[in-house]
This record gives structure tokens, C-alpha cells and sequence, in this order.
């Protein structure tokens, strides 16, 4: 109670504070990230984040991966999708263990579903070591580039059909990206997709992407070299 | 989508500070969002005001949001220029190609106002 005036308002505790805060709302993502990584090396793994907008071919890719290095490597797979199993019984289809985890309506995976979908990956497999990793990410091209899953690598999708304007809209993905993968190729005699631009564009945002133009349908040069990007990942993870 | 569960984040930091600074009120919520940080700012205002109704601590609170731009910088002179559209290949200043970026990436509670 306030006693000079009587306004019933004690002003000795309603002064107004500014408090300085300066912390990051991301933070809690990041370090659970960071948690993530160092799970991911215990187990041996190298982990690829691969982001896409709906449909760009993500799932496909990772069918005739395993097809190629599945008896080579131990490979894993955490699928993200807003509902529904389906990729994840696709890539079971192709015999790799794989978990799917359902986001209930959010439009990215974030690091702590992914803490939870390795658990259940290495519980379901009962395998304690992993070569690679594969996270699908939910089809959406614009927020699972803010969120760090704890990730070695990050490989963004466009596919031709969906047109090479792409990396100058969606820039964020293109700059937290290691990888650029240009895919179905095989259509590009149908679309006026300009690989020239999407590459030009995509190295104006991150001169240190690395572009990889492939069809997984229709195999060729392109795949082949995703293949070997994969093994030097390995190779690399293992000298270090 | 995102943005609503980023400014759920934020409230929990809020209730946490309100409480240990024993406020009773929130008036002024002081946030910076990289252009790069992918957080549509309308999205994530109106996340805010959505939230902001749903306790007496925060129903007048006010959001203020800076946008921060990511800056490039030169390794050999310190010359620094915005790159919204994109990274020059050269210093203007001194031509030196060693040129890095800030990222303005993230999502940062600032300050807070509160009585
Ligand atoms: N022509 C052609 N079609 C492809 C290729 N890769 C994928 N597709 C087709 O594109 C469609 C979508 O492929 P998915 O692999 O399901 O794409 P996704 O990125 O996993 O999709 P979401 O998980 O829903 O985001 C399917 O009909 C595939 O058969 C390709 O290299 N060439
Ligand atoms: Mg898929
Ligand atoms: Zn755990
Ligand atoms: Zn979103
Ligand atoms: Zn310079």
C-alpha cells in the first residue's frame, strides 16, 4: 500500500525493471543438437539431414541408396512426416531399419524428436553400431533449415519438375546446406528447369555447396557420385 | 507452424524471468530475428499476441522485434557491408577475397521490460 497518495499500489515493487536478457530461443534446440552429434559418433555414425520441399524425391533416393550400399554398409533411417507411416514402410521394403516419426502437424523435425527416433532406432534394430544415418526431413522446403538435428552433413533436394527459382526463395536452406542435389534429372527434356541457374544461384547464397545433378530413377553419373560423396563422408569421419 | 512453438519457447523464458524478478506484469518483450533465422515475423507476432492473452502477467505485454541482416565482412581490412541478396566476391574496400558472413540465423530475447 502505497501510503504518500493511498492508490492501494505499492510502488516500491511496481517500478518498472528493463531486465537484459540476450539469450537464444533456439538454444534449447541447439543443445540438444549438439547431443544428437555426439550420440550419432558413438555409435559410429555419420548423419545426413536431407531437406526437400513435398515430393522432391527424398524417399526415392534413399530406396536406391540402400539398394547399392545396403549390403556394404550399416545404414539407418529416421523418417519425418507430418502423419502417416509410409516412407518408413518403403524404405523397411528395402531392408534397412528404419523408425518413423510422426510430427502431429509440425512442419520440421526439431532435435529433440530426433533424440527419441534414435533411441527407438537403435532399440527396434538392436543394432549398436551404424555406418550412416539418414534423417528424411518433413517435405517443406522453408523451416527444417532452422533447426540443427545434430547433423553431420546437410543435403538440400530440388527435383526438376519443381523449377530452379528455388534457391534464390528459399535461401536459408541453400546456406546451412553442404549439399545440393538437383534431382530427377531424367525429366529434365520436359521442364525448363535451367540448371545453370539453380547452380549459379545456389553458390551466390553458399560458395561452398557442393552440386550434385542426378536421377535415382534412372542411375547414371550423378547417382554414381552421390555414392561416392557418401563413402567419402565415411572416410573422412573415420580419420578424424 | 514453428513460430508458434517458438513463442511458446519464449513465454516459458518469460514466466521464468517474471518469476525470479518478481514481476507482476510484462510490458515491453524486446526480441532480434535474423533474416535468415527462417521465422516469418508475422507468424511469430501473432503467435505472441495469441499467448500474451492467456495470462494476466503478459496480456499487455508488447512485442518489439528487430530484424537483424546479415553482414559480410573482410577478413583483411574489417570492411563490413549488408548481404540480404547476396555475398560480393571481393572486398569493395581493399579487394581481398577472404570474406566472411555473419550468420543471422537465430532467434534472441533481448530484454524485457516488466514491473
Ligand atoms: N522421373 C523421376 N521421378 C522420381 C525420381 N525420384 C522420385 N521420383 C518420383 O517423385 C515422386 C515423389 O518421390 P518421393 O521419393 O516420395 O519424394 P519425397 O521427397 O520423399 O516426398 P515427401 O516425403 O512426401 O516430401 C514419386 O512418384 C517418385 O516416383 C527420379 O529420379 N525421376
Ligand atoms: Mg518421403
Ligand atoms: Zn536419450
Ligand atoms: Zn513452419
Ligand atoms: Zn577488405
Amino acid at each position: 500500500m502505497c501510503e504518500s497518495c493511498g492508490c492501494g499500489i505499492d510502488h516500491e515493487r511496481q517500478t518498472t525493471r528493463t531486465i537484459d536478457v540476450y539469450e537464444s530461443l533456439l538454444a534449447a534446440n541447439t543443445k540438444q543438437a549438439g547431443e544428437n552429434r555426439r550420440s550419432f559418433e558413438t555409435l559410429g555414425a555419420v548423419a545426413v539431414n536431407m531437406i526437400s520441399g513435398p515430393g522432391a524425391g527424398k524417399t526415392t533416393l534413399l530406396e536406391h541408396t540402400i539398394e547399392h550400399l545396403g549390403n556394404e554398409l550399416r545404414l539407418g533411417v529416421i523418417e519425418g512426416d507430418i502423419e502417416t507411416e509410409r516412407d518408413a514402410a518403403r524404405i523397411r521394403k528395402k531392408g534397412a531399419p528404419v523408425v518413423q516419426i510422426t510430427t502431429g502437424g509440425a512442419c520440421h523435425l526439431d532435435a529433440r524428436l530426433v533424440h527419441k527416433g534414435l533411441h527407438r532406432l537403435r532399440h527396434e534394430s538392436g543394432m549398436d553400431r551404424f555406418d550412416l544415418i539418414f534423417i528424411e526431413n518433413v517435405g517443406n522446403l522453408v523451416c527444417p533449415a532452422t533447426f540443427d538435428l545434430g547433423e553431420h552433413q546437410r543435403v538440400v533436394l530440388v527435383s526438376v519438375p519443381e523449377g530452379s527459382d528455388k534457391p534464390a526463395k528459399y535461401p536459408k536452406a541453400f546456406l546451412s546446406s553442404q549439399r545440393f542435389l538437383i534431382t530427377k534429372t531424367d525429366l529434365l527434356p520436359h521442364f525448363d528447369f535451367s540448371i545453370d541457374e539453380a547452380r549459379r544461384e545456389a553458390l551466390k547464397l553458399n560458395p561452398a555447396i557442393r552440386i550434385t545433378e542426378l536421377s535415382a530413377t534412372a542411375g547414371g553419373q550423378g547417382f554414381e557420385d552421390w555414392l561416392l560423396y557418401l563413402r567419402q563422408l565415411l572416410r573422412t569421419a573415420a580419420a578424424a | 507452424m514453428h513460430e508458434f512453438s517458438l513463442a511458446q519457447g519464449l513465454f516459458t523464458q518469460l514466466f521464468r524471468l517474471a518469476e525470479q524478478h518478481r514481476a507482476e506484469k510484462i510490458i515491453i518483450v524486446r526480441v532480434e530475428i535474423g533474416q535468415f533465422a527462417g521465422i516469418v515475423i508475422d507468424s511469430f507476432s501473432f503467435a505472441f499476441e495469441i499467448l500474451a492473452r492467456e495470462r494476466k502477467l503478459t496480456r499487455e505485454a508488447v512485442l518489439e522485434i528487430t530484424e537483424i541482416k546479415p553482414l559480410c565482412g573482410c577478413l583483411d581490412c574489417g570492411h563490413t557491408v549488408p548481404a540480404d541478396d547476396s555475398v560480393p566476391a571481393v572486398c569493395a574496400q581493399c579487394g581481398s577475397s577472404r570474406l566472411t558472413l555473419s550468420a543471422a540465423d537465430d532467434l534472441i530475447l533481448t530484454q524485457v521490460e516488466m514491473e
